[in-house]
């Protein structure tokens, strides 16, 4: 079984990326694009979080939230396997997930581009491993920056762009390497509100683009309103150590508004989940 | 047998020294650098000044300064300022700069704060500058020390031929301490004698570094303010894994190597007030004194220039000019010999260091026990190395046994620079970067070429800096080094030919003229590559490749 790399073939992923003798299949996770089963995180003997599931099928997007300090971030860098989990076991497409691989690509908290590279450059660095000719990673490259919007600014430095910007080339290098999963970590937080909602309403159709390999997204977000904006499910992390107490669907048409009252229904029953309960007195 | 209370006190007394040597720099560091944020002028001539000085390895003209020295104050006393000399300036332009630093980047609320409440120089100093610099200084320790440590063994015992014959003992000067008392036992082969003494330093060397480290970790904790620099560069994924004491070192080393980055903002800080005549305190005297001392120097130095010129007669001048191809050819060799050392340290330092930066246990393991032995001087158990192997070398490589013995000791003199500092760097490196490289799986040559060393290249040109500068130290023990192990190799070590071998060479055997004019003819290629190379890299790294710009957090 592949993992959908088209249009460019993925020579990276070796043996060991995921673990082939497993035996795992697509029907046995459910139909599921990436899953986790009874994912554990411990600091030495404290569990972080422990006995997380959570599923995202085909062309879904799903988010997490919580309160601070619930490993929401630590979820999301261990479902890339940066991390290795304490317990448990991560599913791309039924196969289990043993170490990072180019398939499921993060987008970081704190927009991360490199000074010295160029934009097309910094995108071009995830074609590398793919071992393709220097043009056609060139035109691949030329292509994700033209998709999130930054056609004509191949070669201007990061530093030379605002942080939206950046944003966008952290996009186009994590779409880029044609993954098939997206986890991005609160992608939003560091950028003002006009450019952070400008995103958000291109990120939905920009990650399920025809033109990209994507099949599903993980949001990690503090930001509830940006989450049923975007998601197609949530899970609600809680508790120390942190374990999901809850699943919603979003049942709201796109595109989504505020206005919408049952959007603000999701919203009290969010924050009613995440609020502290005020001491008895 | 005096083993007994002998090396336990020479090795005192040679810690004591460099300690004390130590604080005298830090006590000067904090004047100039004072002097440095009041007066421009001064800053302008002093901060100059000091780089070029920092980039010569005075060891190459060492001897005459040591001579000078002796013959200017005869007796015990002179040889003692001498050598006194010799660590001072080991360790003093490490340190002032470090000072200059660390008040060049006082956080600017809390200026504003001692301006406010009208702090004069004294309370200004006690309550903000020298605590803020304490982080710095600390940090900076070590690599003092271990340079001053390095030079004991030359400096204790140096030979000055005819020209001190007089005033020292056929030409030999010696001072009480471990590496006089090491250079005795190996030239009378009382091999016991010096490991004994190795051990007693040893001994020594361990207690420091544990000392330093926990001394740093105090200033960290106590004394660090938090900046941006070290919020956004240590927001690493090792973070949790590198043990305290290199935790909070590299936090410092941090601060140390992003310092370019805010300079601007502090200079900007500074000269506007000064600009604008909001000094704090009335007074203005360390702005004259400034404009007094930069005067004072730059007279000097024009005056001594021209009283040296005249002073050597035309025909002497004639000889050397005459002799310079000869003595560039010269410097040319020692450069190429150089170059091997540093391309073998940077290929360690790249290899080893990335390694040990990536194989969190193992590094943990192995870094306490390599930086001890960065911190041994070389010079006092190379005698044993050499006498161990020339047998067996000598007849291996008849023609290249020398070069290689003086590969070896310049590259265990510089090696660590290199090697420490590229670590630091990559252990500085956002771990979202990491993180990219992992995800993406990006092959190593890749990795290493378009990541990890353009990352780490302003850590790297420091590093590289410091350990070109020790490899000039290294060689000219190497090059000449007649007494050796005189049983074993009545000839000693010597080099073929080589600048260092002929200054060193030339000082011994009391010929004081050229091994000046090759000296002088070395200070010029050495400022001039300063200034073309070291300086242009370093502003290219600064402008370029700070890796931290490259999060942008809001």
């Amino acid at each position: 079984m592949t993992y959908g790399f088209s249009p460019v073939e993925n020579r990276c992923r070796g043996p060991l990326a995921v673990n082939l003798a497993s035996g795992q299949t697509l029907s046995a996770r459910n139909g599921s694009e990436v899953s986790c089963e009874g994912l554990g995180f411990a600091f030495g003997s404290k569990f972080i979080f422990k006995d997380i599931n959570l599923k995202a099928f085909k062309d879904e997007l799903i988010a997490i939230i919580g309160p601070t300090g619930t490993g929401k971030s630590t979820l999301l860098r261990t479902l890339a396997h940066l991390i290795p989990p304490t317990t448990g076991r991560v599913f791309l497409e039924g196969k289990e997930v043993t170490k990072p691989s180019p398939a499921i690509a993060l987008i970081h908290q704190s927009i991360a581009t490199f000074p010295w590279m160029t934009a097309l450059d910094n995108v071009r660095l995830a074609l590398i491993c793919k071992g393709l000719a220097k043009n056609e990673a060139t035109e691949t490259s030329e292509k994700m920056l033209e998709l999130v919007g930054l056609k004509g600014e191949e070669a201007d430095y990061p530093k030379e762009m605002s942080g939206g910007m950046r944003q966008r080339i952290a996009i186009a290098r994590a779409l880029a390497a044609s993954p098939a999963v997206l986890l991005m970590d609160e992608p939003f937080v560091h950028l003002d509100e006009m450019t952070a909602d400008g995103l958000r309403k291109e990120i939905y159709s920009l990650v399920f683009h025809p033109e990209t390999t994507l099949k599903a997204a993980v949001l990690v977000s503090h930001n509830l309103h940006e989450v049923i904006q975007l998601a197609d499910r949530v899970y609600v992390m809680k508790g120390s150590p942190a374990t999901i107490t809850d699943e919603v669907k979003i049942d709201l048409p796109r595109p989504r508004t505020e206005r919408d009252p049952r959007f603000l229904d999701y919203l009290d029953q969010f924050f009613n989940e995440l609020s502290v309960k005020p001491l008895k007195v | 047998m005096d083993f007994g209370y002998l090396i336990p006190l020479a090795t005192l007394a040679t810690v004591g020294r460099i300690f004390a040597l130590i604080g005298l720099s830090i006590v000067t560091g904090w004047l100039l650098a004072y002097l440095c944020i009041k007066s421009r002028s001064f800053e302008n001539v002093y901060v100059p000044l000091v780089n070029v000085f920092e980039s010569i390895p005075v060891i190459g003209f060492l001897p005459l300064v040591l001579v000078a020295f002796v013959l200017a104050i005869p007796g015990a006393i002179g040889v003692e300022a001498a050598v006194d000399f010799l660590v001072f300036d080991a360790v003093s332009w490490n340190i002032w700069i470090g000072a200059y630093q660390a008040f060049k980047t006082v956080p600017e609320h809390l200026l504003e704060v001692s301006e406010n409440y009208n702090f004069g120089f004294l309370r200004r100093m006690r309550y903000l500058l020298i605590p803020h610099s304490i982080p710095r200084l600390t940090s900076n320790l070590f690599a003092s020390f271990a340079d001053a440590f390095f030079y004991i063994s030359v400096s204790e015992v140096f030979t000055a031929g005819a020209a001190t014959a007089n005033v020292c003992r056929g030409g030999v000067c010696a001072t009480f301490g471990i590496g006089t008392l090491i250079t005795r036992y190996t030239v009378a082969g009382n091999y016991v004698g010096v490991f004994y003494a190795l051990f007693s330093v040893a001994v020594a060397v361990i207690a420091v570094t544990l000392l330093l480290s926990w001394l740093s970790r105090w200033a960290v904790a106590k004394y660090g303010v938090d900046t941006p620099a070290v919020i956004k560069r240590h927001a690493g994924r090792w973070r949790g894994r590198i043990p305290t004491p290199w935790r909070r070192w590299r936090a410092v080393r941090g601060q140390v190597a992003g310092f370019s980055r805010y300079t601007w903002r502090m200079r900007t800080y500074w000269h506007t007030h000064q600009k604008f005549g909001n000094h704090s305190g009335p007074s203005k005297l360390p702005k004259y004194l400034g404009y007094a001392i930069v005067a004072c120097v730059l007279g000097y130095l024009v005056y001594s220039s021209l009283m040296l010129v005249i002073s050597v007669p035309e025909a002497t001048w004639y000889v050397f000019l005459q002799e310079t191809p000869k003595l560039l050819e010269y410097v040319g060799a020692d450069y190429l010999r150089v170059s091997v050392i540093t391309l073998a340290s940077l290929a360690f330092a790249v290899f080893v260091g990335y390694f040990l930066a990536s194989h969190h246990r193992i590094g943990d393991a192995l870094l306490p026990p390599l930086q001890a032995f960065a911190a041994f001087p070389a010079p006092t158990y190379f005698p044993l190395l050499f006498i161990a192997t020339i047998p067996f070398l000598e007849r291996a490589l008849p023609l290249l046994y020398s070069e290689v013995y003086i590969f070896i000791l310049g590259f265990l003199s510089c090696f660590y620079y290199v090697f420490f500092d590229f670590w630091i760097g990559v252990q500085a490196i956002p771990s979202e970067f990491l993180d990219v490289v992992r995800n993406h799986e990006i092959p190593f040559w890749p990795k290493m070429r378009k990541v990890i060393l353009p990352a780490s290249l302003p850590y790297l040109i420091t590093g590289l800096s410091s350990t070109i500068n020790s490899a000039w130290a290294g060689m000219a023990i190497g090059e000449y080094w007649p007494d050796i192990a005189p049983k074993v190799a009545p000839g000693g070590l010597q080099a073929p030919f080589g600048m260092m071998y002929y200054i060193t060479y030339n000082m011994a055997n009391g010929a004081i003229g050229p091994a000046a004019y090759v000296s002088l003819l070395f200070a010029v290629v050495v400022a001039i590559y300063g200034v073309v190379f070291t300086r242009n890299l370093m502003d290219l790294a600064r402008k370029k490749y700070v890796v931290e710009e490259g999060i942008f957090a809001a």
